[in-house]
């Protein structure tokens, strides 16, 4: 067995969180969203699909802040235990993704579930064929799980003030970027249009998470426990 | 014939403090060693470098022959178990069913039989566990890991004298069946004294004593009585840690006595009572200066 498989492995110990936890919360909030839509008796086009994004963060969070001294610990090393990590994201977002995009063949063929529910199918991101929809849903889960990581191996290396740090510096970067987009009226140019594509969103998420991947793996290079 | 475990002028540094300040120190082959020192001296910080799990601002570690940074074929051998250890939120069995699968030599029996000694519940989940439970489950991770280099920091937080008496009987068995290179790092250092082949002291950050844990045995006394008496005993030795009230002195003289000192005792009516390793590491910063008439202070 090799490290990156133990690693991925004793991430799956107790498979609750990894497996059930996710599918649980969605599951939950798809039964709230079909009982409202039932009794508005119309469309409802809502977008809590994003609480299984929220759920992959928080894995991801829980990866790396909580699990990683132990894993070093038990002798594994900083790259194994990152590259397990990484890869089970990647299994994890693509077995998830197909399940997505399996439900939202299942929604569409029963007409929103028989209540006009648009909940697997979210307007401009996922929207198209169902391959496409597992492509971004794969993307979107390994980016959101990779920012997680981010978050966990920051708080062990720089502790609570490198996290406010980290947010901080994310939040001006975003508002420094927006009033320069905004002035310059190029929204276009930096990569928006106002009726995105599910292949161009897709396109800037994998970006977006290989910049990031490999970002963590240096991030992860001097961690310590 | 390559050391277990080499470290050659190791220093740590923390923005302007100093945790460890060139330590070098080298043990080989299967033994244990206590890692002795003051809260703070450098123990933790020097176990977590040798683990690869800090890194040092300046010297060398090197493990069975290889620096473990980023070593995967030197890490798998190799278990540190800490009492300020981050547990994830896992089910103690499932716990060490994931430990299990990192060691070569993990015994699943002597895991087992750890578990029902120390009463450790498989089914709890490792946020519900006491500060002992928690203590117990690193013994059993650090024991049943069966890993050539076994580092135990401070394993006995939480735990009563019952359980730490089990803990040095079932590393003692172990350890008979299985050699290993063990380092422990302990207060409790009276405790643990009869386990220990070498002992190793660490004060503000330098490793100020390494010695065989038979030769410190006696290598210190407690010298009582008037103060003529105790001067004219200590005349001529090494000696430190004087005290006097009114006409009485105690003094403690490094060194074995042998038959004509006990004799010379007797003569001046002096008591010798031997230092216990305790109260020798205490002695240690004053000692390990080596000028026994520069530490002839109250």
């Amino acid at each position: 067995m090799t490290a990156w498989i133990k690693v991925a492995r004793y991430h799956m110990a107790d498979p609750i969180a990894y497996l059930v936890g996710p599918w649980a919360i969605l599951a939950f909030a798809f039964l709230i969203n079909l009982v409202i839509t039932k009794a508005q008796g119309g469309p409802n086009p809502t977008k809590a699909l994003a609480v299984v994004y929220v759920c992959f963060f928080g894995l991801g969070i829980l990866s790396t802040g909580r699990s990683l001294p132990f894993g070093l610990a038990l002798g594994a090393t900083r790259r194994s235990y990152y590259t397990g990590t990484a890869l089970l994201a990647a299994a994890l977002a693509a077995a998830d993704g197909l399940g997505l995009a399996l439900l939202q063949l299942a929604e569409r063929a029963t007409h929103g579930w028989g209540v006009a529910l648009h909940f697997f199918e979210v307007s401009h991101i996922l929207a198209g064929p169902w391959y496409v929809t597992w492509l971004t849903s794969f993307v979107g889960l390994t980016l959101l799980f990779v920012y997680g990581i981010w978050y966990g191996i920051i708080y062990r290396r720089w502790h609570r003030l490198g996290l406010v740090a980290f947010i901080v510096g994310q939040v001006a970067v975003i508002r420094v970027w927006i009033v320069v987009v905004d002035r310059g009226h190029n929204w276009g140019g930096a990569g928006f249009s106002f009726t995105p594509s599910a292949m161009r969103i897709t396109a800037m998420f994998g970006a977006l998470a290989a910049v990031l991947l490999i970002g963590g793996f240096a991030l992860m290079r001097r961690v310590t426990v | 014939m390559t050391p277990t475990i080499s470290v050659s002028g190791l220093t740590r540094r923390y923005h302007s403090q100093l945790a460890l300040d060139d330590v070098t120190l080298h043990i080989n082959g299967p033994s244990i060693t206590g890692l002795l020192g003051r809260n703070g001296a450098g123990k933790t910080t020097l176990m977590r470098i040798i683990a690869a799990q800090e890194f040092a601002s300046g010297g060398s570690v090197r493990v069975l022959g290889s620096s473990p940074v980023e070593n995967g074929a030197v890490l798998r051998r190799m278990v540190l178990v800490r009492e300020d250890q981050t547990l994830p939120r896992l089910r103690v069995g499932h716990l060490l069913r994931a430990a299990s699968w990192f060691y070569p030599n993990w015994s699943s029996g002597l895991a087992k039989g750890l578990v029902a000694d120390f009463n450790v519940p498989l089914n709890r989940n490792t946020r519900g566990l006491s500060r002992g439970m928690r203590t117990a489950l690193g013994i059993v991770i650090g024991l049943a890991a069966r890993a050539e280099v076994t580092l135990f920091d401070e394993p006995y937080a939480g735990l009563d004298a019952v359980a730490r008496q089990l803990f040095y009987d079932r590393m003692l068995r172990d350890f008979a069946d299985h050699p290993r290179t063990i380092l422990i790092s302990t207060h409790l250092i009276d405790e643990a004294a009869d386990l220990l082949e070498r002992v190793l002291v660490i004060d503000r950050g330098r490793l100020v004593l390494d010695e065989a844990a038979d030769d410190l045995r006696g290598a210190a006394t407690t010298v009582s009585g008037t103060v003529d008496a105790v001067e004219k005993f200590a005349a001529g030795r090494a000696a430190w840690a004087r005290r006097t009230i009114g006409s009485q002195a105690s003094m403690v003289v490094s060194g074995v006595l042998d038959d004509d000192d006990r004799a010379l005792a007797r003569l001046l009516h002096v008591s010798l009572t031997p230092l216990s390793l305790q109260q020798l590491v205490a002695h240690v910063p004053g000692w390990s200066n080596s000028d026994p008439k520069e530490n002839q202070s109250a």
